[in-house]
Parts: C-alpha cells; structure tokens; sequence
C-alpha cells in the first residue's frame, strides 16, 4: 500500500511540472461549450420537445395513440421517446423533456370495453409553449378517439371515459438555462477522455525509457503501481471536473445540485474510462498501434456519448445507444447528480467497473509490456 | 543472498539492483525524486531513504544538482543517476546492462569506477557489455555471449590461453576465397579463422615475422588493401570463436 501512494505522488508531481496541460485539460469542456453556444446562440431553447411516454400497458390502443401522436402535426416540434416510468419520471425531474405521457396497465382493454381509464400527463414546468402543445393535441386525440369508436353519441352527455389527468412535477434542479450549459455534462467527459487518454499513454512513456521493466525487478508490487497512477489518475480528473463545474458555474450558470458529488462521479467514473483506455494501450503491439487503436475508439465513443452533441438532439436510435456507452452512461449519471436525483447504484456500478478493468490492465502490462 | 528467487521472489529482488542500458528514470522529476521514488519502490522509507540517497548523490557527484529536473542533465550525469538508482538500496547483487553507452570520456571513467567499489563494498556485480576492454579491466570472471549463448567462459587469464599467444591478423580486398585457403594451409603457425571474397581473418603466431611471407602467398590469388594486426585480447578471442567483429 505504501508504494500505492509513492507510485501516486510520482505522478501527481510529474504532472504538476506541467501546469500548462492541466489548465489546457480543464479549459476544454469550457472551451467547448462556449463556441457552440456562439455558434446556436447564448440562450437558444430546443427546437423541438420531447414527450416521453410510458407505455405500460402495451396494448393496441396505447400502440395506436403513440403511432397517432407521432403522426399528428406536433411531430414537428415535439419528438416521442418510449421509456418506462422510472426513466421518464427521472428525466421529466431533470428537466431533459417536456412532458411524460403514462399509459397505464389494462388502458387498451378499458377502451375497447368502454370502461374508464385515466392517461397522466406530466409537465414540465420549466416550458410552456410545449407542453401546452402535447396536452392540447392529447385532448384531441383522446376526443377523436372517443367519438371515432362511436360511444360518444350516447355518452356524449356523461363525462368522457378517457380522462387526461395533468401534473406539473416539482423539479429538483431547474433545467440548465443554456444550450452550453446542457451541453457542459457530455463536453465534461469529452475533457475527461482527453485527460485519461493523456494519462494512460503515459504507461508507453514509461515502458519505452524503461521504467516498467525496472520496476518489474523491485520488491514493489505491481498492482501497487498500477494502482498509484489510478490514484493519480482519480485526483487528477476530480480536479478537472471540478474547475470544469465551477466554471460552468460561474460562465454558463450551470445549476449544480451537488457539487461535491457531481466531482465525486466524475472522478470515479472517469478512472473507470482512464482504465478503459489505458487497456486499450497496454494490449497494443506498439505505441503508435496503441494511439490509433485509442483514437480509433475515443473517437466514436465521444461523438455517439453527448461529447459534441447533447442526447437529446440526438436521433432517438443515435441517443439510445449512446446512453449506454461508457462515457455516455456517466454523462447520463451527472446530469441525474447536476439536478439532484442521483442514483446510488450508480456510484456501485462504476466501481465494479474501475476494479474489473484494474485488474485486466495489471495482467496485461505485467504480460505484455515487462 | 539467501533467497531462491523463484520461491522467494520478493525477498530476492530486494538483495537486486538493476541498471537497464535505458535510462529508465522520470525527466521531468528532479534527481532526489528519481531517487526516492527507486528507493520507495526498494522499500527503503524515512530517515533510511534520505541517508540512503545522500550517499549515493554524493557518490555519483550529483549533489549539488539534486534538485534539479534531470531534463536539463547532460547525458553523463542520466547515466549516473542511473547507476545511483540501480544501487539506493545497497543490493548484494547488481546487475548492469551496458552502463556506459553514449556517454563522455569522463562520466565513463567516473562510472566504471563506481563499479570497482560496488565490487569492493562486497557487491556481486554481472557486468554486461560490448566494450571488451572494460570487460578486461573490470571482471574478475568473463564469458563471451554469441547468439544467446555462452561460447567461453573463465578468467581473463584463462581466456588469453585459449588463443596460445597468437595474434590477430585481418586482411581487407579482394580475395578468391578458396585459392587463398589452399595457398595459406600450406605455412606454418598460421590459422584461417575466416575467409570470404572481401576479408580474410587468420590466427598466426609471431604475425610480424610472417607477413611477408602471407603476403607472397596471397599475392597470386588476391589482393591486400587493408592490414590489421590485433594482439591477444578478449576482442581476438571473440573473433577467433565467432569468426566474426563484434556487432551490436
């Protein structure tokens, strides 16, 4: 364990001899951020919505009232995501959407038996234009259908079978009041890849002069030493994803509901990335196959994980995956952590991650390289 | 040392000092950094550690520039700090991996002597290197490597022996290969080690003495544009048993 942190202190110092790359490291998601709100506009709003909708009853009519959404005139302001409820009520309290429409369980069966049944509409309250829009087109199409299946001449008098029930939740956070602060969290982890790409190189700096295999003839362990450049590695990107927070703070008036948390992640989540590619560095044949190899990978990863463009002005099919990328996954986590509704499992989940891919990289190197 | 170093792995290391023919230290981390950090990993700690690397500044004569980055150190100076990292931590046994590539007349002596006293303090020292005459002037046992694998062992002493006094003599030209063999089989106290259509090498003994006659012999199947003469030495030897100059 002693080595562990000599291992650590030996990077850290190495890295404070060059203040111009960590300050470079930390200016980027900034950086970033700042162009493309040039670019769109210092305050520009979504172009479209999006309604989430959770399906849980699965049935024909839910099926027919999703296709009539998707098909109606708000399809051209405002994009259907199917989600279960859990996703949607996360989201909606985040602010990442406009409203989420729960389809609840036995709606088909309800309709078509002319029995009542209840949609619920839930706002979010940081719009109005929007979620005007869907609750509006909802009643409409709920009207259609009620008179389509002609009951309503008999019952057009009583009160209408399918009810909207509208609810305006109460955010946890305010949504991010800027395209660059929305984009901040994925350009966030853009810097974090450049910094975990920076620092698993190293492990090639130090093979080429030697040191690996000089280390390889000592008493020190290691997975000691491995574990003294996570260390480092932690620290580090806790540091970038601290000033990259402050400053989105301070620049582009992030809200940040939990600051030291939301640093926490980054910097746990980030080792997990750090040991990602320093894998892929370690299983490479030489350093210029490891550098491509990582550009190979990175690259993608960043573009498909909300780097350059936030998920949801992604295509849905483009976004799903990405959320399920590594670096997407965390961004997904710190948007959760930014607006107070962190998921605990969350913080398990990435440290399972950061221990696996530990102990790949220790077996590797200690084949591959000493 | 005491230690199997299959079974007792850890143990040995830490009776084991290495120094790589790379320098394997951090540039941009100062010499006492370097230091600590190879004693750390020795697991050398505290007052030990800082006594550890005072002496051995003060032996590779880097004191006065201990707290410098070693990126501004000229070659020489990497070189003995990286010898002083191979040695923090006392080790019985030290292993050098051509030490003294690249560096300046100096340094190299400077190096060579800080090997003597290792060897002195009761150190065992595997010395591995390409200049035979460090070889000569350090080692008490020598063995010559070719292709992996051990060709001749022993004494400085006991290797001169195995060349019977002879001397080394090189010819560079243009040579019919067979005819100059057949020609040169035929004088006395000369050897072919080597022959092909450019160099010819021979093993002859009293070579000063006869080379006019070699010459006389060679005239009518070759043509002599270079001579070397080389006295007993670990590099004739290694000429002798490989039949070929030394490579990298």
């Amino acid at each position: 364990m002693r080595f562990l942190w000599i291992s650590a202190v030996k990077d850290l110092r190495r890295l404070r001899r060059e203040p111009v790359t960590l300050i470079t490291w930390i200016a980027i998601p900034i950086f970033l951020a700042v162009i493309l709100t040039l670019v769109f506009g210092p305050h520009n709003s979504r172009p479209t919505g999006k309604l989430l909708v959770a399906d849980e009853d699965g049935g024909l009519g839910a099926t027919t009232l999703v296709h009539a959404l998707e098909q109606s005139p708000l399809s051209r302001m405002v994009s259907v995501e199917k989600v279960d409820r859990k996703e949607g009520r996360r989201r909606i309290e985040s602010g990442a959407a406009s409203a989420l429409l729960i389809v609840p369980t036995g709606f088909t069966g309800a309709f078509l038996g002319n029995a009542p049944v209840e949609l619920q509409l839930i706002r979010n309250p940081s719009q109005r234009i929007l979620p005007d829009l869907i609750e509006e087109t909802l009643g409409v199409l709920i009207d259609g259908a009620f008179y389509a299946i002609g009951r309503g001449a008999q019952q057009s008098q009583a009160q209408p079978l399918i009810q909207l029930k509208t609810n305006v939740v109460k955010q946890q956070s305010e949504q991010p009041s800027g395209f660059a602060a929305m984009l901040l969290p994925g350009t966030l982890f853009l810097a974090v890849f450049f910094v975990a790409g920076a620092l698993a190189a190293d492990v090639w700096r130090e093979r080429t002069s030697g040191a690996l295999r000089r280390i390889a003839t000592t008493p020190a362990a290691f997975g000691a030493f491995l574990g003294g450049k996570l260390l480092a590695a932690a620290l580090a990107l806790g540091a970038v994803g601290f000033f990259g927070l402050l400053l989105g703070r301070l620049l582009l008036d992030l809200r940040i509901a939990n600051l030291p948390l939301a640093v926490l992640w980054i910097s746990i989540s980030g080792s997990g990335l750090f040991l990602m590619v320093m894998l892929l560095q370690s299983a490479a044949s030489s350093e210029r196959v490891a550098n491509m190899l990582t550009n190979l990978v990175l690259l993608p990863l960043t573009m498909l994980g909300g780097g350059f463009v936030p998920f949801d002005w992604m295509p849905q099919g483009m976004a799903r995956i990405g959320r399920f990328t590594p670096n997407g996954w965390s961004v997904v986590q710190l948007q959760a952590i930014l607006s107070g509704s962190a998921a605990p499992l969350a913080f398990g989940g990435a440290a399972l991650f950061v221990a696996a891919t530990w102990i790949a990289c220790t077996r590797v190197i200690r084949r591959n390289i000493c | 040392m005491d230690h199997d170093v299959v079974r007792d792995g850890v143990a040995a290391r830490r009776s084991i000092g290495v120094v790589p023919q790379e320098i394997a230290l951090y540039e941009d981390l100062s010499a006492r950094e370097n230091l600590a950090y190879w004693g750390g990993a020795q697991g050398l700690r505290g007052a030990e550690l800082r006594g550890h690397i005072q002496e051995v500044l003060d032996l590779v004569g880097l004191l006065d520039r201990a707290k410098e980055p070693i990126k501004q150190f000229s070659g020489g100076m990497k070189r003995r700090l990286n010898f002083a990292s191979g040695i923090v931590h006392h080790p019985k046994v030290l292993l050098l991996d051509e030490p003294t590539v690249g560096v300046d007349p100096q340094s190299r002596v400077r190096l060579l002597e800080l090997v003597r006293e290792q060897a002195r303090a009761g150190a065992c020292v595997l010395y591995t290197t390409h200049y035979l005459e460090e070889a000569e002037t350090l080692c008490d046992r020598l063995a010559i490597i070719d292709h992996g694998s051990i060709i001749a062992q022993g004494t400085l002493t006991e290797l001169r022996a195995m060349l019977a006094e002879r001397d080394l003599l090189l010819l560079t030209g243009i040579f019919q290969a067979e005819a100059v063999k057949s020609t040169l089989a035929g004088l006395d106290g000369v050897e072919v080690i080597h022959i092909d259509e450019s160099q010819v090498s021979l093993s002859v003994s009293d070579a000063s003495h006869r080379l006019p006659s070699i010459f006389a012999a060679i005239h009518s199947c070759g043509e002599v544009r270079g001579t070397t003469l080389k006295q007993p030495s670990l590099e004739s030897l290694f000429i002798k048993l490989t039949g070929k100059e030394l490579r990298e």
